[in-house]
């Protein structure tokens, strides 16, 4: 009936016991029995291969592919399959999938790989999803990433089977009764046929359902229909999170089996190995059982974490040689400057070209230049990493909490030189992740301890090595050049800067009216390991651009917003968006003396968001006091979730605006702890109001990072309203000591 | 330097499939040492019997070298430098924010001074910020005490 | 042997008396409600009480809780199984996020509230700025302490 029909890609099966299973069927033929060894749990729940199972007692499981991080997905597709399957949300529950091939993602996959599929026509969709499951699988895409479970698993895989399911049990029913399957109500988890009287639950049809014929290409509802979507509901994991009992990686335990502990650190200088180690004292600690050299790092295992922590303060390291071991942060820095000097005004390798920047720069009444600067950046998670696993008889297993369970069972088996077959990743709640968790490093050294010694082994990482041995955001420098004609119009558009990770297009300003725009990179490089930080490019880029947009409105003689606005002109939905948050923060109404507001709008993985924050200058030093926020994502599915992650993503940012510098001396990361390395805190936070626009039903943006790229800007473009000091260099506070 | 991963998914789907068996297998430890294995009774080594020099500075990397520096010339720490503790007015690192209470406290630091003060550190000076580090073993404190006197100009 | 009593129950603890609490808890307790987040007691995440003063277990040595007791997370609903305030609060606030740090803000909370029934703005960030919440969950606390208070009602969500 429309888009969502391309998703047919789904099988069911009965459980033994007779619940109906709705899933993933690998490829026609593929017998759901082939998984049943690999996910046998408890009694009744034998197969769990599915996006969702439903049972004699009428509890409905939505059984989710993505982690829960604190991003609410678990809830949010549950509450979207619930919706399409007409449930009654109180017996509804989630569970996290098991990390095996049949839990791939291929929308995601599709999402990053080749949007241009998405909107492919239906006869084609056959081909496509087997394809991209395929590819998913075989890139162990079972990831939970670029703010895409709602829009891509959600929207694409979990509405249809709740659709498919609610469609056999009404034709189970009608079967059963001997009425037309049009007459049959389902609604609340239950079957009704009016003129009969009769009714059952979904539970009594379960059984029955799964002998029923399957759509391929159920129909979808409309937004007009939606009961459960876009409604506020409260989240399930909320309540084992406020009585100790939520399970996060840090807390595994391996069934029947004692713990060990190790404490560990790497050389402190990446690419740098371990040569020799003094363990005299370590190996006299109380509590100590092994001590290891892995050549990369060196561990203590001991009865206790403590105990090994303490034994590993005591050990004594030499590292070998490396290229890093003299870098130090202003080093990179003129290296930084080197690239960028050289790429000059057209050098470079080119990303946007529009026109003839260069040229309309030199025909521009007035000329506007700036460098803009970022950090390195932590992500400083709250759980630090660790991983507890157990190898055995060739096998391996590991509880640990991971954005990529497949990716990592794929990194241990190459570590360890086995089978990924051979290696079982079980997921546990994360204590944060921020993109951290994309990355295999601590499973496979947790899993490498565990081979040596040869018993289970939790591996815990201090805060210290949390900070000094992360995978970074990148520094970054960005020199801007614009003209504006004599009404302050801007005409031309010229922008390099040195880094470039993901997503693409993060640099870009197409959404602003301008007719030359040239955007390039000069690359330097670097001996530190990049990673994804909440919202990737978006988190400096949004700062640089949004930041040199401000000050072309004031080298315009023009209010930031009245600027912005007419920028936007051919741009409706960020002008919308724009216009709802100026509104919301009284933009323009008289503030005290000290007090102002600045103004900021980033689209980035797929919403359009726009931020004021009011700041106040107190003690010589930068206040937020307030920050509105208002955000496009097409249509939010839960209000309060969506809420609660700009919330997440504008205090995240705002840590790292005015304060995250990971700075280098002799190669090495200077920070360890929250005392060097600090973080906004209660005292610190402002208030935050949020509101949205749902402008697209069809297709949505995300939630998790697009509420940061915004508040660096904001603040910035408030502190030069307030003090005619322009912030080109992060963090801000390194300008207030 | 490992690639992204959103960028090494596209890299994996398009053209890098193949590498994907040729990764390296890890190194197995270049050295183990096996103290004792799990269960057994524990390694029994008297503090007193060894070096109370070398006692102290295991005692202090393991008690107090996450917030304090044994050198001169360290970064701030959450903590005071250590160097030169010993006959040194309490509060009177240059630069370093100390609580109140430490301010007022009108302690020189002798070694059994700052044997009390890390039996008990709010005990000793109510209010201070030093809200960790109290080390429970008598011996232990007198070996940390042992190695600070070393450090130093005269040390 | 260090004698204490842990959420009521008497613990006879045979474990190095410079361990801190933290550990002992988790490990030989098995109560792992409590969280590890920094080791030196810069961001809260293993706020326990002792003796109803919240401390920082990574930092306080088991021997402190000789003769004292320990509440920690799992003991801070009532004896009967029913929710303390707070934690109610924190649902019908929707706090948490990933939920890491919560356990450590709930007891900083809860001893903040016993003390300050009616706590000013100033006392809530006094109170809870020793505990790190890396997801942003600052706005939703204060205001689920100030309904666990019966300063204001409960609220969630954004406007359309």
């Amino acid at each position: 009936m429309n888009k969502w029909t391309r998703r047919g890609f789904i099988g069911a099966g009965v459980l033994t016991g007779g619940a109906l299973v709705v899933g993933v069927a690998v490829r026609p033929g593929n017998p759901v029995d082939k998984l049943r060894g690999d996910v046998a749990s408890g009694p009744g729940e034998e197969l769990v291969n599915a996006w969702v199972k439903i049972d004699h007692d009428n509890t409905v499981t939505a059984i989710v592919p993505h982690c829960e991080m604190g991003q609410g997905a678990h809830t949010a597709l549950a509450q979207m399959l619930a919706d399409e399957l007409d449930a009654d949300w109180a017996k509804v529950a989630v569970m996290q999938a098991p990390a095996n091939g049949f839990y791939v993602v291929p929308d995601t996959a599709r999402e990053f790989v080749a949007k241009w599929s998405v909107d492919a026509p239906n006869w084609i969709e056959p081909t496509y999803n087997g394809l991209f499951t395929q590819v998913a699988r075989l890139a162990d895409v079972m990831i939970t990433g670029g703010s895409s479970s709602v829009r891509t698993t959600g929207q694409h895989t979990m509405r249809m089977a709740g659709a498919a399911a609610r469609h056999m049990l009404v034709a189970a029913a009608a079967r059963k009764w001997g009425v037309p399957e049009g007459e049959v109500v389902a609604e609340n988890s239950l079957l009704s046929h009016k003129a009969s009287g009769k009714s059952a639950t979904y539970g009594e049809f379960a059984e029955a359902a799964s002998h029923e014929h399957m759509p391929q290409t159920p129909p979808l509802k409309d937004v007009s229909q939606f009961k459960l979507m876009g409604k506020g509901l409260k989240r399930l994991d909320i309540p084992a999170k406020v009585d100790g009992s939520a399970k996060f990686g840090l807390d595994a335990a391996v069934p029947g089996e004692a713990l060990r502990y190790a404490a560990v650190k790497a050389a402190p200088v990446p690419g740098a190995k371990v040569e020799a180690i003094n363990a005299e004292a370590a190996r006299t600690m109380p509590g100590v059982l092994q001590i290891l050299n892995m050549g990369d790092f060196v561990a203590v295992v001991a009865d206790g974490y403590w105990q090994a922590q303490q034994a590993l303060n005591t050990i004594e390291a030499s590292y070998s040689k490396t290229d890093g071991d003299l870098l130090d942060s202003a080093m990179l820095r003129a290296r930084f400057a080197k690239a960028l000097d050289a790429a000059g005004d057209a050098g470079g390798k080119s990303l946007a070209r529009r026109g003839d920047a260069v040229g309309a720069l030199k025909g521009a009444a007035k000329k506007v230049t700036a460098e803009y600067q970022v950090p390195f950046v932590a992500h400083a998670a709250m759980e630090p990493m660790n991983c507890t696993a157990r190898v055995a008889g060739g096998k391996c297993e590991v509880w640990t909490s991971t954005q990529v369970p497949l990716m990592a069972r794929s990194a241990i088996a190459k570590a360890l030189g086995i089978g990924a077959e051979d290696v079982t990743v079980n997921q546990l709640y994360l204590g944060g992740a921020f993109g951290r968790r994309l990355e295999s490093d601590y499973p496979v050294q947790a899993a490498r301890i565990a081979k040596a010694t040869g018993y289970p082994v939790k591996m815990i990482w201090s805060r210290e090595e949390d900070t000094r041995q992360d995978f970074y955001r990148p520094a970054d420098t960005s020199r801007f050049s614009a003209g504006l004609d004599a009404g302050g119009k801007v005409l031309g558009w010229n922008n390099v800067f040195t880094q470039l990770n993901d997503p693409p297009g993060s640099w870009d300003v197409a959404h602003y009216d301008i007719p030359a725009v040239s955007i390039r990179r000069a690359e330097a490089d670097m001996h530190l390991r990049f990673g994804s930080l909440r919202s990737v490019d978006h988190s400096q880029q949004g700062f640089f651009i949004e930041s040199f947009v401000d000050e072309l409105a004031h080298a315009a003689g023009q209010d930031p917003f009245e600027f912005r606005r007419s920028l936007l002109a051919k741009s409706p939905r960020h002008k919308a968006v724009l216009e709802k948050v100026a509104r919301m923060a009284g933009w323009g109404s008289p503030l005290p003396k000290g007090t102002a507001r600045g103004i900021a709008i980033v689209k980035s993985f797929g919403t359009i968001v726009a931020e004021v924050a009011q700041v106040s200058m107190q003690d010589g030093r930068p206040s937020v006091d307030k920050v509105w926020c208002c955000a496009d994502a097409g249509y939010v599915m839960n209000p309060d979730g969506f809420a609660a992650q700009m919330e997440g993503g504008i205090i995240y940012g705002l840590t790292t605006a005015l304060y995250s510098g990971i700075t280098l001396k002799n190669g090495a990361v200077e920070q360890a702890n929250f005392d060097t390395y600090p973080m906004v805190r209660m005292d610190e936070a402002p208030d935050i109001e949020v509101a949205f626009i749902n402008a697209d039903t069809r297709e949505l943006g995300g939630a998790g990072e697009p509420g940061l790229p915004p508040i660096a800007p904001a603040v910035c473009n408030a502190i030069f309203a307030a003090t005619g000091l322009r912030i080109r260099e992060l963090p801000v506070m390194s300008h207030f000591a | 330097m490992s690639p992204p991963p959103l960028r090494g998914l596209v890299l994996a789907a398009t053209v890098a499939l193949p590498l994907a068996g040729c990764a390296k297998k890890a190194p197995d430890p270049i050295e183990q040492i096996v103290v004792r294995k799990p269960g057994d009774p524990p390694v029994v080594v008297p503090l007193a019997s060894t070096d109370p020099v070398a006692a102290g500075k295991r005692a202090f990397a393991a008690s107090c070298s996450a917030c304090h520096a044994a050198s001169a010339d360290a970064a701030k720490g959450v903590g005071p430098a250590l160097y030169g503790v010993i006959g040194r007015k309490a509060a009177s690192v240059p630069g370093f924010a100390y609580s109140a209470a430490m301010k007022g406290s009108g302690l020189t630091w002798s070694g059994p001074e700052i044997e009390a003060l890390i039996a008990n550190p709010q005990g000793i000076v109510p209010g201070t910020s030093m809200n960790a580090g109290a080390v429970s073993d008598a011996n232990a404190r007198h070996a940390i005490v042992q190695y600070l006197k070393t450090l130093g100009p005269k040390g | 042997m260090i004698q204490t009593t842990v959420n009521g129950q008497p613990r006879q603890l045979d474990v190095d008396p410079a361990t801190p609490i933290l550990w002992v808890v988790r490990e030989t307790l098995g109560m792992t409600g409590t969280k590890f987040g920094c080791g030196i007691a810069q961001c809260g995440a293993c706020t326990v009480h002792l003796d109803g003063q919240p401390v920082r277990s990574c930092s306080t040595p088991v021997s402190e809780a000789d003769g004292k007791a320990i509440t920690t997370i799992e003991g801070l609903a009532g004896g009967d199984g029913k929710l303390h305030p707070l934690q109610q609060a924190w649902i019908d606030a929707q706090v948490p996020q990933c939920g890491y740090c919560q356990s450590g803000q709930l007891m900083s909370a809860a001893a903040l509230l016993r003390d300050t029934p009616r706590p000013s703005d100033d006392q809530i960030d006094a109170a809870m700025a020793g505990n790190i919440c890396r997801c942003g969950t600052y706005g939703r606390i204060r205001k689920a302490i100030k309904a666990a208070a019966g300063i204001e009602p409960a609220t969630t969500g954004a406007e359309g």
